[in-house]
């Protein structure tokens, strides 16, 4: 017989929660896109224009995915679900990379991306099973002054590196900054990424959690709650709750 | 003021300013505009690595959505919702998020110019030159003068206004594509007709428990889209039970695809239905019908418009079981020659569940601070008026501003080559649009973040309130506020034309005046400076309390609604069903991340496309990505087929918002623009019955690959479930 | 032992006409039984590597350009562009690049499997192929390697891969396949140049003391002063059998790891265990069939080539091919069952995808290649021996396989679990950058039989001295005797 006792091997950062998660109610998401263009807005990100964005080579951190179901009358679109890096605590990008730009961040428990040691081997990208990842193709020309623009926090990446959601890492550290300096513990809802802070519908919840108290740990226990290819056992950071379509549900 | 500043203030400066990094008031580039510096003599509001935070109000469309713009040494970098705003309540949509690559757009006109119009070249003038050409133009007859401004109602159009009556001009003119697309005027009128006030009336979404929507996109464009998503997920989230979404539309869109379930309806017989709704839910309370719905046969509507009657007899008891249901009425349909009779009938279907000031019902919008004497958007009969003007001669100076009418008026109007018929046409674009391409001055305006003002807030607030505008960064090119513009040119012209005010500031402040000891504010101020300061702090003013109006509907039931189906023009087989992207809009085509931010229903990016039915496509012998000339008894167009699964087969879509032939390198010559298709037919309140039209759809042989963030789903036929 | 001291033919002259003519053609059918003067055969080899026509340097002149401009222009234009000139996008994000890359591992591996594993099993046959076949591991390594800086999107960066020291600490990251990866190529690169090299210094030597001028001099440098004295053949022949030994599990493992740069990724197709030993034998399948078509193109173009290589040599690789295309089939089959029968549901997708998706024909055509038509024509001896039929068919065979890299690479890469994201690939500067990397491994090649004897004549040699033809009775019997 097996024992069942063996310990599985795991890295240190596996075995705690993670501190920063979000929660994603697709039931109230309406997929304006707003996220989208907040997160480009925020993060410096190009854009790529008509040819290729259509093969494949925008660098949307964020995509919102819907599909359709059935046929006319009876069709049916799938639920707007905004898919984003899931910033898993059992990364699988995180090993394949030789040279350690894909990493994960002990004090943030975040999956960094190291933008100056990437040598664009692509094989996170190839190993993402949430296919977040994002590759620099080229330089992106952003004409002057379109250029004024960039958020002095956020790196401009040059070509042939890969780039994916950070959870607005600069934010985080913004938030952390100024609450070491006030001497205190970072507050639930201090920090909010650009994608949360735009989404007019409010279906994007970011906090910590760690904290059993915070929005988002209530959230994230939420009977509609799941987590995307929970199976694989990446451990993401994102919980989703189920749209249903379904008259007088309370609660 | 920069040049004065001494070591020893920077250092003090340097110091206080640490502190400063929560929005800042007007002691900014909001007092006076500073010049660009470079970063060794920074202005004194900068601090090295410290952001400043201004509020104003986002341009992207008349909602009047609050945002607080994130600068750092001068330069905008980021742009939020401003949390104080009752529009947004520190939200965006994608339009509101992309304003900065209009701000630095690298097409933007960077001087006041002349040209022979059709030229996309200027020859630069100074500003003084400028000036002088608009007091000629203020000097001459005033019946000659003509204003056509954007559909905000804001501080410019007042002003406007004001020199209008001041010189006897007519009134200026407001128009937008959005305001043809939701068929605005129509809402009104119906309004009018139900409940006696033609208003845009506010509809509280957030507090309903059961919405239905007779095709009202209010989750992409329609009237105020931050402030409806917010009560959409209000609704969604229900203090009590989930409320839940039917929506009536011939085609999926964004909204139908949020809602619960999707009717597909006929086009123009949303009415019918709506009524038929309302027939079964009175028969049901009290027994029987009252007059208003008298015409309605329900074998008739379910013939029409092909929902069953079971469909209506089910949703009926939903509808009217509901504590507090709420009726939506719509966007296309009431561009139809039944678009009166629809609205009418989606307004009396709330009066039968009786939810006319009601928590979860429909309200009538708050005065504005500053009086309701600002008129609605130009209908396309009135613009057509204005046309017709032109083409007699009657206009020597035509001064446009805000719009862009020869790309959002349809072609069918005419105005393009009505332009041809005016001596002189002025432009205060910020972009080499097709209007200015046409006009034979352009005198840029600021963009709207390196300008002030503030804006009226038709709908989508339940406070009375004022939307405040303040620059967020000094102007980047050799612009000028067209209110300063004006102002110096009426003193130069003299007599009536000149006001007596120095500039749009003191413009802008003197109409505030009312407010600054006004009741219930916000925020309250002893004198003017300090409630200036706070109002461009706070990005507006405006009451802390809500003060919607409750609709009386007093024997509106009384009178029978005709309950006609609409009438199509032209012998083509397809109704086209226009829509307004709702990335894009009227005007978001030149910002390229726009461009790049997929359609939310068919992800499509850059490009136009006509959405069919698959059915009908293969018996057309249709694929995805062809080309195909649509033709309407007023034009022809060739765009690219997307077959879309969730679209009625007698039905095509196409959305409005590219297909410029100038606006811009991101813009220019990028898809089609269905206004093109478009009759001259009005309905009952003035509105185009755009959404009336049959079109032919014949092959080209030509392919043109769609952009699509969504790849081949095509390539795996059997998709597992997760 | 002094094997080689003693140079005297072994072959005994016979007066009766029958049995002279079955052993004639017993001399004429083995390169073993058919020896002739030393003097003579090294002057045959030094003839094939001066005899040059002008046919030659205009194809070499024409794969020269063709290597400028593929490499030169087109991979210059990739780095200073970015990605973009290529075919890559999301999800697809490994290309041709890594197709070529396992496609040239992939033929590098038939020279070791020739040279070492022959060698180790006596099989005698090998003997005068076995340079070509390692010249072809080396090349074919050349290109893996270039593929593979071809495919990083900052080659310039590339030496991070090494593990140097640094005033950073960092390392790589010895948990990647890829890196398992880089060291596993560098290390087989590296001694498969040296299992080329050892084998080669006799045959430099007397190259050497054949030659004048600057050959003379490279000769001289290249040959290490070998003299032929007992110690250093000793020396040589115990390094060679160290080498033969050590280098056969390095060929078994580099295609292994390579293997596991997708056994070891979570994607469906990919996560399959029977990986490593499918892909070595993947390798066999190209890389024999390679070593046939160089064969081939040798014996047809080089001067006295026809006398080293001979119908037997196709015959005994063709054997080889057709025994390799079944394992090539068994650990095909086994890895489609255990995917399909593994009963994930997205890798059904992907198997349909592979069987009918756009790319369809591919995969069938994989099939038909590489499995229908060596068992169709390689059974049957008379084929085997024909140099074009054996060419034909050891090109088509190359052809699948390629198409077996490209269905495991981009192909695969279409299908993941989100299916909003599939996309097609279509190569861009890829079909240049590969032209490039197939003309250099020509070129490289043709130079190298401008330099090298392509032929190892001691080894050659060697065997025609044990092999003898005694005769008991009326029969004639070929006896081996161990050299050793």
């Amino acid at each position: 017989m097996a024992n069942h006792n063996i310990p599985e091997v795991k890295a240190d950062w596996e075995a705690t929660t993670g501190i920063w998660g979000m929660s994603i109610d697709m039931d109230m998401c309406t997929g304006c896109q707003a996220c989208v263009a907040a997160c480009a807005m925020e993060n410096n990100i190009p854009f790529v224009e008509e040819k290729d964005a259509g093969y494949g080579r925008s660098l949307h951190w964020i995509r919102i995915e819907h599909t359709w179901q059935g046929e006319y009358p009876d069709v049916n679109a799938t639920s707007f679900e905004p898919i984003m890096c899931q910033q898993c605590g059992n990364a699988p990008c995180e090993p394949v990379c030789p040279v350690f730009a894909s990493v994960h961040s002990q004090s943030e428990e975040l999956n960094l991306q190291v933008y100056n040691r990437c040598v664009g081997t692509r094989y996170c990208a190839n190993n993402c099973p949430y296919v977040t990842r994002v590759f620099n193709m080229r330089d992106y020309d952003r004409p002057d002054p379109l250029s004024n623009q960039f958020n002095p926090d956020v790196t401009v990446r040059r070509r042939g590196i890969m780039e994916k959601c950070t959870f607005c890492i600069q934010r985080i550290h913004k938030g952390e900054d100024l609450a070491k300096s006030e001497g205190r513990d970072i507050r639930d809802g201090e920090v909010v990424p650009a994608c949360a802070q735009a989404c007019p519908a409010d279906a994007i919840v970011f906090g910590r959690i760690d904290d059993p108290a915070s929005k988002i740990s209530v959230m994230a226990k939420n009977g509609r709650g799941f987590k995307l290819l929970d199976s694989l056992g990446t451990l993401p950071r994102i919980t989703y709750l189920k749209e249903e379509k379904t008259y007088g549900r309370t609660g | 003021m920069t040049e004065k500043i001494s070591r020893r203030d920077f250092l003090k400066i340097a110091g206080t300013g640490a502190a400063i990094t929560t929005i800042l008031t007007g002691c900014g580039p909001a007092s006076r505009y500073t010049t660009r510096e470079p970063y060794i003599k920074m202005p004194e509001y900068n601090y090295n690595g410290q952001s400043t935070y201004y509020a104003t109000t986002c341009r992207e469309c008349a909602a009047g959505c609050g945002l607080v713009v994130r600068t750092m040494q001068g330069r905008a970098l980021k742009a939020e919702g401003n949390k104080y705003n009752p529009v947004n309540l520190g939200k965006t949509c994608a339009r509101g998020q992309s304003t900065l690559h209009g701000l630095y757009n690298p097409d933007r006109i960077q001087n006041p110019g002349k040209h022979s119009p059709g030229d996309k070249s200027f020859s630069n003038l100074d500003w003084n030159a400028a000036i002088n050409q608009v007091a000629d133009a203020l000097k001459g007859n005033p019946d000659g003068i003509a204003f056509l401004m954007g559909l905000a109602p804001d501080h410019l159009f007042d002003l406007v206004a004001d020199l209008c009556k001041s010189l006897g001009a007519p009134e200026p003119v407001r128009y937008s594509a959005l305001g043809l697309f939701e068929a605005r005027a129509t809402l009104g009128e119906a309004a009018r007709s139900v409940f006696g006030k033609p208003d845009l009336l506010f509809f509280d979404l957030a507090n309903a428990d059961v919405a239905f929507s007779f095709g009202a996109n209010f989750l992409e464009t329609w009237l105020s889209p931050v402030a409806y998503t917010r009560g959409f997920a209000k609704m969604r989230q229900g203090t009590n039970r989930r409320g839940y979404l039917v929506h009536f539309e011939a085609r999926m869109s964004q909204t139908a695809m949020k809602a619960d379930e999707w009717i597909p309806t006929a086009p123009g017989t949303e009415g019918m239905v709506a009524a038929a709704l309302g027939k079964l839910i009175a028969e049901n309370k009290a027994g029987t019908a009252p007059a208003a719905f008298s015409n309605i046969e329900y074998a008739r509507v379910t013939a029409l418009s092909g929902v069953s009657f079971e469909t209506l007899k089910r949703l009926a008891d939903i509808f009217g079981s509901a504590k507090s249901p709420l009726a939506i009425p719509p966007g296309a349909a009431l561009g139809l020659d039944n678009g009166l009779e629809t609205a009418q009938a989606v307004l009396m279907l709330n009066t039968v569940v009786d939810n006319l000031g009601k928590p979860g019902g429909v309200f009538l919008t708050p005065a504005s601070p500053l009086g309701n004497d600002y008129q609605r958007g130009a209908t396309a009969k009135e613009m057509t008026a204005l046309v017709e003007k032109m083409n007699a001669g009657k206009i020597k100076t035509l001064f446009i501003h805000g719009v862009n009418p020869v790309f959002e008026l349809p072609h069918s109007l005419g105005f393009e080559n009505a332009l041809k018929n005016v001596s002189t046409v002025i432009s205060f674009s910020s972009f080499p649009d097709e209007t200015a391409v046409a006009a034979h001055y352009v005198f840029p305006d600021h963009s709207g973040l390196e300008s002030f003002g503030y804006q009226r807030v038709p709908t989508g607030s339940g406070q009375s309130m004022l939307s405040g505008a303040q620059p967020v960064v000094a102007p980047y090119y050799n612009t000028r506020a067209t209110a300063d513009v004006l102002l110096a040119a009426g003193v130069q012209a003299g007599g009536k034309a000149a006001l007596s005010f120095k500039d749009e500031v003191e413009y802008i402040q003197s109409k505030l005046t009312a407010l600054v000891d006004a009741k219930d504010g916000f925020f309250s101020a002893a004198d003017m400076p300090t409630f200036w300061a706070q109002f461009q702090q706070y990005g507006g003013w405006w009451q802390n309390s809500a003060s919607l109006g409750t609709p009386t509907a007093a024997g509106a039931l009384d009178r029978a609604l005709k309950a006609s189906p609409a009438q199509f023009e032209g012998d083509g087989e397809f109704i086209l069903l226009p829509y307004v992207s709702p990335i894009l809009a009227e005007a978001g085509a030149n910002k390229p991340w726009l461009q790049e931010t997929p359609d939310p229903t068919t992800t499509v990016m850059w490009n136009s496309w006509l959405e069919i039915n698959p059915k009908t496509a293969e018996e057309l012998g249709l694929v995805n990505d062809e080309v195909v000339k649509v033709t309407s008894p007023f034009g022809e167009l060739e765009v690219t087929v997307l077959t879309y699964p969730a679209i009625r087969p007698d039905v095509v879509a196409i959305p409005f918002g590219q297909g410029h032939t100038a606006y811009g390198r991101y813009a220019e010559n990028r898809g089609v623009n269905p206004a093109n298709l478009f009759g001259k037919t009005f309905n009952g309140a003035g509105d185009l019955t755009f959404a009336g039209v049959k079109v032919k759809i014949s092959k080209t042989g030509k392919t043109n690959p769609l952009s699509r963030l969504e790849g081949y789903t095509r390539l795996a036929q059997s998709e597992p479930k997760q | 032992m002094a094997v080689l001291a003693n140079a005297a033919p072994h072959a005994q002259p016979h007066s009766n006409s029958a049995e002279h003519d079955h052993e004639a053609h017993l001399r004429e059918e083995h390169l073993m039984l058919d020896p002739r003067p030393r003097g003579e055969m090294n002057a045959m080899v030094m003839d094939s590597m001066h005899a040059t026509g002008w046919k030659f340097w205009v194809i070499a002149s024409i794969l020269a350009v063709i290597v400028v401009i593929c490499l030169g222009y087109y991979w210059g234009l990739m780095i200073s562009e970015g990605m973009v000139v290529a075919g890559i996008n999301r999800p697809i994000y490994w290309g041709i690049f890594l197709v070529n890359t396992v496609f040239w591992i992939g033929i590098s591996h038939a020279g070791t499997f020739v040279s070492a594993l022959l060698r180790v099993f006596k099989a005698e046959f090998r003997r005068p192929f076995t340079r070509a076949a390692e010249l072809m591991t080396t090349f074919g390594l050349v290109q893996a390697g270039l593929s593979i800086f071809m495919h990083m999107g900052r080659v310039w960066l590339a030496f991070w891969l090494f593990p140097y020291p640094n005033e950073r600490g960092l390392w790589p990251n010895f948990h990647s396949p890829l890196s398992w990866d880089f060291l596993a190529i560098n290390t087989y690169l590296m001694s498969s140049t040296m299992y080329l090299f050892l084998p080669l210094i006799p045959d430099l030597a007397m190259a050497r003391d054949r030659s004048t001028g600057w050959r003379k001099v490279l000769y001289r440098i290249l040959a290490l002063g070998f003299r032929g004295t007992e110690s250093e053949w000793t020396h040589l022949r115990f390094a060679m059998n160290l080498f033969a030994f050590a280098i056969l599990p390095v060929m078994f493992s580099v295609h292994t790891i390579v293997s596991w740069d997708f056994a070891a990724a979570m994607r469906p197709g990919w996560n399959s265990t029977i990986f490593g030993p499918y892909f070595v034998v993947g390798a066999l399948q190209s890389g024999l069939s390679a070593v046939a078509m160089v064969l081939i193109v040798i014996r047809g173009n080089m001067k006295n080539m026809k006398y080293f290589i001979r119908p037997e040599h196709l015959d005994a690789i063709g054997k080889l091919m057709l025994i390799i295309s079944m394992a090539w089939a068994y650990f095909f089959f086994n890895d489609y069952m255990v995917q399909w029968y593994g009963g994930d549901s997205w890798t059904k997708v992907l198997l349909k995808f592979h069987e009918e998706g756009p790319l369809g024909w591919m995969w069938m055509s994989m099939l038909i290649l590489n499995v229908a038509l060596p068992w169709l024509i390689l059974w049957n001896k008379n084929w085997r021996r024909n140099p074009v039929i054996l060419f034909t068919v050891g090109f088509l065979i190359n052809i699948a396989m390629w198409f077996e890299r490209y269905i495991i690479i981009p192909t695969s890469l279409s299908i993941n679990r989100f299916p909003f994201t599939y996309q097609l690939y279509k190569p861009g500067v890829e079909v240049q950058l590969s032209i490039g990397t197939l003309a250099l491994f020509i070129l490289l090649y043709m130079l190298a039989s401008r330099i090298i004897p392509l032929v190892p004549v001691w080894e050659v040699q060697e065997g025609q001295m044990a092999h003898s033809l005694r005769k008991f009775g009326k029969e004639h019997v070929v006896t081996v005797s161990d050299l050793e």
